[in-house]
C-alpha cells in the first residue's frame, strides 16, 4: 500500500523534471520544424498558437489540463495531432517486445545459471559465465544489426525490421533480452549456490532423490526469490533498452515515439511518453511485490 | 496490417531462436508485389502547402504536382501547365494541359488553380509557403484552361513558387482544407490509398495521370529511421528505392551485393562552411580566404563522398542557368600561410618553413584557434576531422564541436559560432542568394531570428544587385546574378565545399528509373517493376 501511495509523487516528480529539462535543452520546436530553408514565416504566431511562448510551468499546466480532459495534443504547429491515439498504437508494441524479451531472458538465463551452479568450477560454469559477461557487454545498437546480418541476410530466415508478423518479433526480442539474460544468469547462479549450501538440500540428497529433482524441485524454487527481485528491478532498464532496440528494428513502439518527440521537440508527446514509462515502472514494482508474495508465503505474513 | 496483431506463436519462435533450435516455419519471403520506397522520417504532412520536411515534400509532389517543375538546369518548366509567359513584368499567363483530372475524378481547371493560390494568400491554411506568394495580387481566370497571375510589383522569383501542388477547389479553402494533410488529393501520377500505420503509406497508380498511368502496380512508402537498418533492408531485398538517405560511406557495402545499383546525376544541394563575419578573426577577409585556400575538397570527394558530389565554387552549381564562372580559391597552403601572416597571425615560426614540411615535423604552435560547429551526424563529423587536419597544416587549430540538432540550429541562428558546417538541401531559385546574403536577412529581433544570413554578411552593393534581380527579366537577371556571385566570391562569407547529388539506390526489381537531379520521386511515374 505504501508503494501505491508513492505513485503520485513519482509521477509528479518525473513530469516536473522532464518539463524542466525540456525547457533547458536549447532549440525550439518551431525552429527545428522549419529547419534550414524556411525564411520569413511568422514564427511568433506559430509559437503562440501552441503556447510555446509561455514559461515552462505554464506549458506543463496546459499539458495537465489537456490530459485531464482527454484532449492532449502535440505541441507542434500547425497540425497538433492528438497524442493519446499515438500512444495507444505504440504501447502494446512495446509491452509485447518487453514481454518477449523477458521470455527470452528467462529461457536463456535460468538453464544457464542452474547448470553453472550445479557444476561449480567446471568448464560448464566457466563457459556459462563467459557467455554472461559477453551478453552484458554487447551494446544493443551493435548486437541488433549483427543479428540482422546473420539471421535475416546470410541465413535468410527472418525479416530485417518492422512489426508485421510474429516473425518480426524474434530478433528484437533476442536483442533486447540478451543483456538481461546475461545479468539474470549470474544472479541465478549466485542464488542457486547459496541455496545448494543449505542443509535441506543435503538432506534431500541423502533421502536418495535424483540430482535433477533436488536441483529443480527443492533448490531452484527457493532460489527464485532473488531472481524475481532482479527481474522486477531490471524491467525499468529494459524499457530504456527498448528505445535503442526499437530504433534499430524500426519497431513502432514507445521508444520510437519518444525519439521522434525529442527530435521534433514535441514537448507534450515527450511528457506523455515519460508519464507512461513512469506508470509502467510503478506498476512493475507493485507487480514484483505481488509475485514475491505468491512465491514466498513468508512475505505474506509480514 | 495492424502492427499489434502478433499472436502467441512469436513467443514460441523467440524461445526457439533463443535456445538455438532450428526455426520451424521460417522460410524466406521473396514474393511480393509493388515497389517499396524507404524514407528516413515520417512525412510530417502530405499537404504540399504545409509540409516542412524534404520527405514530406517529395511524397506530396508525387500526389499533387504543381503548375511548373524544374528542369535539369533548375529552370521552371511546365508540369500541369502546358506553357507560361510573361505578358508584362507584373502579369503572368499560364495555360493548363488538356483533360487534367484529380484523383477523385473531377476535372482540373483554372478555377482550381485560382482557388489553390487564393487559399494560400488568404491564409486559409497556416502554410509556411504563404509568404513567398505575397507578391501575388490576384489570380484571374480568363478561360477554363487559362489563368493570369497579377503581381503587386515585378517579382521574377514567383515562377519558382508556382511549383506549389494544385488542389481541387474544395480542398483549397475551408472547411475541407485540413483534409489534405492526411488524405491528400491531387492530379499526380500516384494517388493516396491509405496510411496503414504511422510508418507505412500506400499509394496506387492513377489512371487519369496526364502522362499515362504509371506501370508500377503499388507503391509502399515506409519509414525506417535507423540508417544501418535501411541498408540492411536493401540488402535483404525488401526495399526497392531509397533517394538521398544513404550516406556515401555505405555505398561499397551496397554495391558488393551485386544486384543493387546506385544512380545519380549532378545535384543542387550545397555544402558549405558558414563563417561569422560579425567580429573576431573571421571578420578579416584575409583569414577567410586563407581558410578557403587551406581546405582541399578533392580527397574528400573521392574518399568520403564516393563520387556523388561535384566541387562547388559558390551556391549555384555549374549546370544552373544563372551560374557564373568565378575565380574561386584553389587549394594552396603556401598562399594560406602568407594570408594569415598578412592578417597578423604570424605564429612563432613566422615564415620559417613551407607548410608541407610541417606534416613531417612536430606540429608548430598554432597561429590561430577557431571552433567549427557541426551536427552529431557521424558522416559530417568525419568530414570536419579532415578539415581539422588540413587547417592544422597552415597553423590553424580547429576545434570541432558536434551538437545535437536543436542546439546546433539555435547557435547558428543566434550567431553563436565561428564556423559552422551545413548543407542547403536544394538550390534552384537563385533568389535564395538574397535570402542568404542580403544584409536585411541577418537574424535579429526584427525577423524573430529567422533570417537566413547567419554569417552576418553586409555588402550594400550586393543588397542592391540582388534586389534588382527580382524585378527584371531573365537575361538581365542572369547578368545581375553573375555580378552577385563575383562579389560573394570576393568576400567569401562562406566557404563553398561541394554540390551533393541525391543518389538513388535501386533494387533489381525497379527498372527504368531515371533519377532526378533534384532528388524528386517523380521518376517513379516512368519506372517499371521487373517481373518477379
Amino acid at each position: 500500500m505504501r508503494r501505491l501511495a508513492g505513485t503520485p509523487l513519482a509521477i509528479a516528480g518525473s513530469l516536473l523534471l522532464v518539463s524542466l529539462f525540456l525547457d533547458l535543452v536549447p532549440g525550439d520546436p518551431v525552429e527545428l520544424m522549419l529547419g534550414e530553408q524556411a525564411p520569413s514565416i511568422d514564427r511568433q504566431a506559430l509559437r503562440h498558437s501552441v503556447g510555446l511562448d509561455r514559461p515552462w510551468y505554464a506549458q506543463l499546466w496546459l499539458f495537465l489540463e489537456q490530459l485531464a480532459t482527454g484532449q492532449l495534443r502535440s505541441s507542434l504547429p500547425p497540425f497538433q495531432r492528438k497524442v493519446l491515439p499515438q500512444i495507444w498504437a505504440a504501447l502494446p508494441n512495446t509491452l509485447l517486445l518487453t514481454f518477449a524479451a523477458i521470455v527470452v531472458a528467462v529461457l536463456i538465463a535460468v538453464p544457464l545459471g542452474v547448470a553453472a551452479a550445479s557444476r561449480k568450477g567446471s568448464a560448464v560454469d566457466h563457459g556459462a559465465m563467459a557467455i554472461a559477461v559477453a551478453g552484458v557487454a554487447l551494446p544493443r545498437f551493435w548486437l541488433g544489426p549483427m543479428l540482422i546480418i546473420l539471421f535475416a541476410i546470410k541465413l535468410d530466415w527472418l525479416p530485417v525490421s518492422g512489426a508485421e508478423s510474429a516473425r518480426h518479433l524474434v530478433l528484437p526480442a533476442i536483442t533486447l533480452g540478451t543483456a538481461l539474460a546475461a545479468f539474470l544468469s549470474r544472479v541465478t547462479r549466485a542464488s542457486m549456490l547459496d541455496v545448494l549450501r543449505e542443509e535441506y538440500v543435503t538432506v534431500s540428497r541423502a533421502k536418495g532423490l535424483s540430482a535433477w529433482a533436488v536441483l529443480w524441485k527443492h533448490a531452484f524454487r527457493n532460489a527464485l526469490l532473488p531472481i524475481i527481485t532482479v527481474l522486477g528491478l531490471e524491467l525499468g532498464a529494459l524499457l530504456g533498452g527498448a528505445i535503442v532496440t526499437e530504433k534499430v528494428f524500426a519497431w513502432p513502439g514507445m521508444g520510437t515515439l519518444l525519439l521522434s518527440g525529442i527530435e521534433k521537440r514535441d514537448y507534450n508527446l515527450v511528457r506523455a511518453v515519460v508519464l507512461v514509462f513512469t506508470l509502467c515502472y510503478v506498476a512493475i514494482n507493485t507487480l514484483t511485490d505481488l509475485v514475491y508474495a505468491a512465491v514466498d508465503p513468508r512475505v505474506r505474513h509480514r | 496490417m495492424s502492427s499489434t496483431v502478433i499472436g502467441r506463436a512469436c513467443f514460441v519462435l523467440a524461445a526457439l531462436a533463443a535456445t538455438g533450435a532450428p526455426l520451424v516455419g521460417c522460410h524466406p519471403e521473396h514474393s511480393r508485389e509493388g515497389i517499396v520506397v524507404l524514407v528516413e522520417s515520417v512525412p510530417d504532412s502530405l499537404d504540399a502547402r504545409l509540409t516542412l520536411t524534404t520527405v514530406g515534400q517529395r511524397v506530396a509532389q508525387l500526389i499533387s504536382p504543381g503548375l511548373v517543375t524544374f528542369d535539369d538546369e533548375g529552370q521552371p518548366v511546365g508540369d500541369l501547365a502546358r506553357e507560361y509567359r510573361m505578358l508584362d513584368s507584373r502579369t503572368l499567363e499560364l495555360t493548363l494541359r488538356d483533360r487534367l483530372t484529380f484523383h477523385d475524378g473531377s476535372p482540373l481547371t483554372s478555377e482550381d488553380v485560382k482557388a489553390t493560390f487564393e487559399g494560400m494568400i488568404s491564409r486559409a491554411v497556416p502554410s509556411p509557403r504563404a509568404d513567398k506568394l505575397e507578391a501575388i495580387e490576384r489570380v484571374e481566370v480568363t478561360a477554363p484552361l487559362t489563368v493570369r497571375i497579377h503581381l503587386k510589383r515585378p517579382y521574377a522569383p514567383i515562377l519558382s513558387e508556382l511549383s506549389l501542388g494544385i488542389l481541387p477547389r474544395s480542398r483549397a479553402l475551408p472547411p475541407d482544407a485540413a483534409k489534405q494533410d492526411r488524405e491528400p488529393i491531387g492530379a499526380g501520377p500516384f494517388r493516396f490509398a491509405g496510411q496503414l500505420d504511422e510508418e507505412h503509406l500506400l499509394l496506387l497508380p492513377f489512371e487519369g495521370y496526364y502522362r499515362g498511368k504509371p506501370r508500377i502496380t503499388k507503391l509502399l512508402i515506409r519509414t525506417v529511421r535507423d540508417q544501418t537498418t535501411l541498408v540492411l533492408e536493401l540488402l535483404k531485398g525488401r526495399a526497392d528505392l531509397v533517394v538521398g538517405a544513404v550516406s556515401p560511406p555505405l555505398f561499397p557495402a551496397l554495391l558488393a551485393d551485386g544486384r543493387i545499383r546506385i544512380r545519380s546525376r549532378p545535384g543542387s544541394a550545397y555544402a558549405y562552411l558558414g563563417l561569422n563575419l560579425r567580429s573576431g578573426p573571421l571578420a578579416d577577409a584575409r583569414v577567410r580566404r586563407a581558410i578557403c585556400h587551406a581546405i582541399d575538397v578533392e580527397p574528400l570527394l573521392q574518399a568520403k563522398l564516393h563520387g556523388v558530389a561535384e566541387p562547388a565554387t559558390g551556391m549555384l552549381p555549374r549546370w544552373h542557368w544563372a551560374y557564373a564562372k568565378k575565380n574561386g580559391c584553389r587549394h594552396d597552403a603556401a598562399r594560406a600561410v602568407q594570408l594569415l601572416q598578412e592578417a597578423g597571425y604570424a605564429g612563432p615560426q613566422a615564415g620559417a618553413e613551407p607548410p608541407s614540411a610541417s606534416l613531417a615535423s612536430p606540429a608548430p604552435r598554432p597561429r590561430l584557434h577557431l571552433t567549427l560547429k557541426t551536427s552529431t551526424d557521424r558522416f559530417r563529423k568525419s568530414i570536419a576531422l579532415v578539415f581539422q587536419e588540413q587547417l592544422a597544416a597552415v597553423g590553424i587549430d580547429l576545434e570541432i564541436r558536434s551538437l545535437e540538432a536543436g542546439t546546433f540550429f539555435n547557435d547558428v541562428r543566434k550567431g553563436n559560432f565561428e564556423l559552422f558546417g551545413l548543407v542547403w538541401s536544394q538550390v534552384l531559385e537563385p533568389d535564395l542568394m538574397r535570402w542568404v546574403f542580403s544584409s536585411s536577412n541577418i537574424p535579429g529581433p526584427e525577423n524573430a531570428f529567422g533570417g537566413l544570413n547567419r554569417m552576418g554578411y553586409r555588402n550594400e552593393r550586393l543588397d542592391e544587385v540582388l534586389d534588382r534581380a527580382t524585378r527584371v527579366e531573365r537575361e538581365e537577371r542572369k547578368q545581375l546574378y553573375a555580378e552577385a556571385q563575383a562579389m560573394i566570391d570576393a568576400d567569401l562569407p562562406c566557404i563553398p565545399l561541394w554540390h551533393e547529388r541525391s543518389p538513388a539506390v535501386l533494387s533489381a526489381r525497379l527498372q527504368e528509373y531515371e533519377p532526378s537531379p533534384h532528388g524528386y520521386l517523380q521518376p517513379l511515374a516512368g519506372a517499371r517493376e521487373a517481373a518477379p
